[in-house]
């Protein structure tokens, strides 16, 4: 007895391991803290410490152009007021899906569909050869193309608007970024996400991240509506989403 | 005078043949039973945008004609004083919360002057709003609602009456509009929605709205949405990121200054 629920609990891990399952649908969210900094950093008052989630290079570190690092370092000073996220800016790939908001996936057999939590962001990523739009057809979210290889659910993304960071601390992009996202099931209740990130004039070659998602399995778990709100005065604000 | 009466009978002539098409046509179905709403949708007419009442020509708005079915009149029943102060609003349309970038609120959501999405996956209907990258998330599978929940788009949960998608609405925040002409809603508001496909390409949207705090009795409106051709797809509506007007206008409605 103990013997079969060993040999099922190895299948089903291998099984999982190669990603037996198309089924991407549900309610997820990024492990980890990486949102603060894809580099990693230790921690700062009201921010947990984070590991780098770069697998290449080996090293972790972002591989900018020289002067694009300086920007970064620009952006990480002046975050407490340039982060287009507090100016209630739809959050851009991969930053949507790093963030500490959870996410959900609905399947059609032609299309995936991402909700966001965080300022309802969507992605409607068709799955049946379409291709892009134009060039200078540009989109803060981007254009998500996506196709099978196996069981691993490709995104090609494309057409983004420059103005969206990557992460709290202010690694950034230009308006050649390109995100390959690569999701596979790895087990019932986690998804293993990949992106590979390009653009010619800011980094000096293409990087990737990896990070594991979990799926919220609370029961009646749902997403909230995060609406961002600019007042009279230009700040913006946060209502809340329960009266008492 | 005559023209709006001959624009009525049309309007009951078109009605008519519709009540006949309906009883004829059996929708597509999905495997699980019920009828695909999957598409892309856009109200049939922008009228209910502009004034979900009767209305004539203005700058910047077509004449056109009541979507309330109930009560008779096509009047929304509001308690005194709140007519008056829908007019002060349609004076004040900067105080509009579309044009601070807020999603509409239900039902205003379903007939906006932009396509919307509907997908439906497993245990959920999922619709889409292109303006505002509005999302509304309907679950039916009979969880109970959200306690003390106040937002723009509400809690919705849906179910199934034979081939009708009816879907409750709580948890709405009452600072929505109904329309562009400043009719309005306030807190405690109760909607119920009715989809039901009438023909391959059209859908019948119904919404019941019970609002005692802003009207004497409940009011129902109707809106026929039409299917956007197959290769029609949402594009992104970014608002927020581009907005400069704010610190121009005055306080969104609702709200003290």
């Amino acid at each position: 007895m103990i013997r079969s629920v060993l040999v099922w609990l190895l299948f089903a891990g291998t099984a999982w391991a190669q990603g037996q399952s198309r089924d991407l649908r549900g309610i997820w969210q990024a492990t980890g803290t990486a949102y603060q900094n894809l580099e990693g950093t230790p921690a700062q008052r009201g921010q947990p410490a984070a590991k780098s989630i770069v697998v290449d290079p080996s090293n972790g570190r972002i591989p900018y152009r020289a002067d694009a690092r300086k920007s970064a370092d620009r952006n990480s000073k002046e975050r407490a007021t340039s982060d287009p996220l507090l100016s209630c800016f739809q959050p851009g790939v991969p930053r949507a899906v790093l963030l500490p908001e959870p996410f959900q996936i609905f399947q059609n057999p032609d299309r995936v569909v991402i909700v966001y939590q965080h300022v309802h962001a969507y992605r409607v990523i068709f799955t049946d050869g379409r291709p892009h739009y134009d060039e200078g057809i540009d989109f803060y979210m981007g254009d998500s193309r996506g196709r099978w290889e196996g069981n691993t659910l490709v995104v090609d993304v494309t057409n983004f608007k420059p103005e969206t960071w990557l992460d709290n601390a202010g690694n950034f992009h230009g308006n050649k970024l390109h995100v390959i996202e690569r999701y596979t099931r790895t087990g019932a209740d986690t998804l293993r996400y990949e992106a590979t990130i390009e653009d010619p004039e800011v980094f000096e070659r293409s990087w990737t991240i990896r990070v594991d998602l979990a799926r919220h399995t609370e029961p009646n778990f749902q997403l909230l509506e995060h609406e961002c709100e600019r007042d009279a005065q230009g700040i913006h604000r946060h209502p809340p989403q329960f009266l008492k | 005078m005559k023209a709006d009466n001959s624009m009525k009978l049309a309007m009951l002539l078109l009605i008519a043949t519709g009540a006949v098409a309906q009883s004829e046509f059996t929708p597509p179905r999905l495997a699980d039973g019920h009828p695909d709403f999957g598409g892309i949708w856009m109200a049939a007419s922008l009228s209910a945008a502009f004034n979900v009442e009767e209305h004539g020509a203005s700058y910047g708005t077509p004449a056109g004609p009541s979507v309330i079915i109930d009560p008779p009149g096509g009047k929304l029943p509001y308690l005194p004083g709140m007519r008056e102060r829908a007019a002060d609003n349609d004076q004040h349309r900067e105080r509009d919360p579309v044009g601070q970038c807020h999603m509409h609120g239900v039902p205003r959501v379903m007939f906006p002057p932009f396509p919307l999405e509907i997908l439906q996956d497993g245990n959920y209907v999922l619709i889409l709003a292109e303006t505002e990258h509005g999302v509304r998330i309907i679950p039916t599978d009979g969880r109970p609602f959200l306690k003390d929940y106040s937002t723009w788009n509400g809690d919705s949960r849906g179910h199934w009456e034979g081939d009708t998608l009816v879907v409750e609405v709580r948890g709405l925040n009452g600072r929505s509009w109904l329309d562009q002409a400043g009719n309005f809603m306030g807190a405690g508001a109760h909607v119920v929605e009715r989809f039901r496909l009438t023909g391959k390409d059209t859908l019948d949207y119904q919404a019941k709205v019970e609002n005692p705090a802003v009207f004497s009795r409940p009011f129902t409106v109707r809106v026929p949405l039409r299917r956007r051709p197959a290769d029609v797809e949402l594009l992104e509506y970014g608002c927020i990121e581009g907005e400069r007007d704010a610190a121009h206008l005055p306080a969104v409605n609702g709200e003290k200054k």
